[in-house]
């Protein structure tokens, strides 16, 4: 069986983001990055299920990303995926969603699956919604937000979670997942781990090799950014201290009550 | 791109605040652009609320009662939304910025070849064009995000609580959309199961009483938090760590990696306010903090912090919140 687990690239959450008024795209010059929170827990699934099936299955990292975020490919090869793709070109830079679902699921035809296993946001565009558009352009069935997964031969069974509880989905694969926090706790690289990335193959895959047809980068997009700006800052509020339980509520309850909120 | 479709989320015919608010600025965009403003409910109860949709001001409100639509993942779901949009051309479809909306729009998008603007806060049509504002980057910064002009259709998911919901109108049209020929979907349902029947609407409360790891357990939630949530109409929400001890289930967590809410009033009691939990909850319009340390990041952003011990607050809080509707 071979898994794919889809990785991107991101800001980290406590880095100072801003937009370059000119290109309208994220500055990430002198930015630190890190790989997405929820691809972590994205390969999680994936290890574990290899170690649950066992045989011949083999866990492959896939990212679109510029060839300046290896590090963040080394990162999921030590937390024990075992080889992994790059796809990398200038020509991919200033893609939308639409864009990137159309080269992802061009390069995943190319690599080959029987799962494909993606985070449930990335924490830059934040769309969620490249899961569901991979699965329409891989022309398989796709099944968001999963907390736990089974396979059977090439039945899967998962759980996916919805507002309100759980549904319990049967999918024939090969199929797409994406997966929540709830898949259990992505594990740390080990020593053993680090250094055996290094030897692991990565393989360098460019936009030419996809026949993209032009649907890529800033001028393919289907969207265009038209501007971008910090929000004002949120002034600090009062720090008032409580006596006691009934004081601490007079102050919020008259705080409210000024606010017109009770 | 001058017409504009709502979809209507619902379960069984019970739908969220976020619908009428769609329904709502539906009217005002397809105004704003010369089209019509149509919605479209499917599945079970789909009717029930198409009725209730009646008083918004839409043209047509496209309904089909198909039980495969619950039976199936978003296989159905999907072809009845892309026939519909092609039937009625040129479309921006909205749907709220919800698991499911999030769902619906990703997969609909790729199905149309179309643009995708998600976590939209408002809408600015000009010139003919569809101009979203989002805030992205952990709300770091506020985009304005367009449709290439010549795009024909564009998905647009909506924050809930961004636009007010007005009643009143044209008195829409109730028709029956036809169920799309020759399909045969690969994904069922085996089974649902509800966990917390009461946390649909967690993203459009109006108010969230969320709670943390300084409430030290699970009790504290339903003795504590609930009783104060329902007397100011609103819901229960956690950060990570709560969610993470067990304490509540994962679809009440609010930050980075949980749901994203902009209440009218978020009261915060024994959270501390780190970074990954102040992304999905700092666009609240007044947010209110309770913390025994007066020295918790949540005292640089919240409006009002009262150091003080959520135990003894929370009741005597409830309290007072109880008896002003009382006499309201
Ligand atoms: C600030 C900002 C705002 C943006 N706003 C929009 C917008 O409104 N509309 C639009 O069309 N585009 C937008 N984009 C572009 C968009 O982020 C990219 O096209 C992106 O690759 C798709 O992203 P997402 O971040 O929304 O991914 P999501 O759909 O949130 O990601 C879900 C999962 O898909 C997988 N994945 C996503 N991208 C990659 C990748 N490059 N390589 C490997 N796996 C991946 C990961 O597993 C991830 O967890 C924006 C980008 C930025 C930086
Ligand atoms: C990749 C990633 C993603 C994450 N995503 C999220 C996310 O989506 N949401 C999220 O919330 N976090 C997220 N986190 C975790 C986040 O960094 C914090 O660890 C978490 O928010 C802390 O939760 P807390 O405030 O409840 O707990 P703590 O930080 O432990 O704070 C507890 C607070 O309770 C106070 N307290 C204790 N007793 C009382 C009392 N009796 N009365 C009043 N106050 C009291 C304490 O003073 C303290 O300030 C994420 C972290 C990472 C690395």
């Amino acid at each position: 069986m071979k898994i794919v687990v889809t990785v991107k690239l991101v800001p980290d959450t406590n880095a100072t983001k801003r937009i370059d008024p000119s290109t309208k795209r994220l500055v990430r010059t002198g930015l630190e990055t890190v790989l997405n929170p929820y691809d972590e827990y994205a390969l999680e699934a994936a290890l574990q299920l290899k170690e649950k099936i066992g045989g011949d299955t083999t866990v492959t990292v896939f990212s679109m990303v510029p060839e300046t975020g290896k590090e963040i490919v080394r990162k999921a090869l030590a937390m024990g995926a075992d080889d992994a793709v790059m796809l990398s070109d200038p020509a991919l830079e200033g893609s939308d969603v639409w864009g990137t679902a159309v080269a992802m699921a061009a390069a995943l035809k190319n690599i080959g699956f029987d799962l494909v296993i993606c985070g449930g946001l990335a924490d830059d565009g934040s769309t969620g919604g490249v899961p569901g558009a991979l699965a329409e352009y891989l022309g398989v069935p796709g099944v968001t937000n999963a907390r736990h997964l089974d396979i059977t031969g090439d039945a899967l069974k998962a759980q996916r979670e919805t507002d309100s509880g759980y549904q319990v989905v049967n999918v024939t694969l090969p199929a797409l997942v994406s997966v929540t926090m709830a898949v259990g706790e992505p594990r740390y690289p080990s020593l053993k781990g680090i250094m055996g990335a290094k030897k692991k193959s990565i393989v360098a895959m460019t936009a030419g090799e996809l026949e993209l047809d032009g649907k890529v980068g800033a001028s393919g997009a289907k969207t265009e950014l038209l501007e971008a700006a910090a929000p004002a800052a949120r002034a600090k509020g009062q720090i008032v201290t409580a006596d006691d339980g009934a004081s601490g509520a007079k102050i919020i309850f008259d705080f409210l009550k000024e606010k017109k909120l009770v | 791109m001058r017409n504009v479709i709502v979809y209507v989320e619902h379960k069984a015919g019970q739908t969220r605040k976020v619908t009428f608010e769609l329904a709502t600025e539906a009217r005002r965009l397809a105004d704003a652009l010369g089209g019509k403003a149509h919605a479209v409910a499917l599945g079970a109860g789909a009717k029930s609320i198409a009725e209730t949709l009646k008083n918004y001001p839409l043209d047509t409100i496209h309904v089909n009662e198909d039980g495969e639509v619950d039976s199936y993942l978003l296989d159905p779901t999907i072809d009845y939304m892309e026939a519909l949009a092609k039937s009625v051309d040129s479309a921006v479809v909205l749907l709220p910025n919800t698991m499911l909306g999030r769902d619906v729009a990703g997969r609909l998008a790729a199905r149309l070849d179309a643009g995708m603007n998600s976590d939209v806060t408002d809408i600015r049509p000009e010139a003919g064009r569809v101009g979203c504002i989002a805030p992205k980057l952990g709300g770091a910064q506020i985009t304005t995000c367009a449709f290439k002009e010549g795009a024909q259709f564009g998905v647009v998911t909506v924050r809930p609580n961004s636009f007010a919901a007005q009643a009143g109108g044209s008195g829409a049209q109730i028709v029956e959309l036809a169920k799309p020929a020759g399909k045969t979907y690969r994904m069922s349902i085996e089974t649902e199961v509800e966990e917390a029947s009461g946390e649909m609407g967690l993203e459009e409360a109006p108010a969230v009483v969320a709670g943390g790891r300084g409430l030290g357990g699970p009790e504290p939630f339903e003795t504590l938090l609930r009783p104060l949530a329902n007397a100011l109409g609103g819901t229960v929400g956690a950060s990570r760590a709560a969610a993470d001890a067990g304490w509540v289930p994962y679809s009440l967590q609010i930050g980075q990696t949980g749901k994203t809410v902009s209440p009218n009033l978020y009261i915060a009691a024994g959270i501390s306010g780190a970074i990954q939990h102040k992304v999905g909850m700092q666009t609240a319009k007044t947010i209110v903090a309770i913390n025994r340390d007066a020295s918790v990041p949540i005292g640089e952003f919240a409006d009002l912090l009262v150091v003080g011990d959520a135990f003894a607050i929370l009741p005597e809080l409830t309290k007072l919140v109880q008896e002003a509707r009382a006499h309201a």
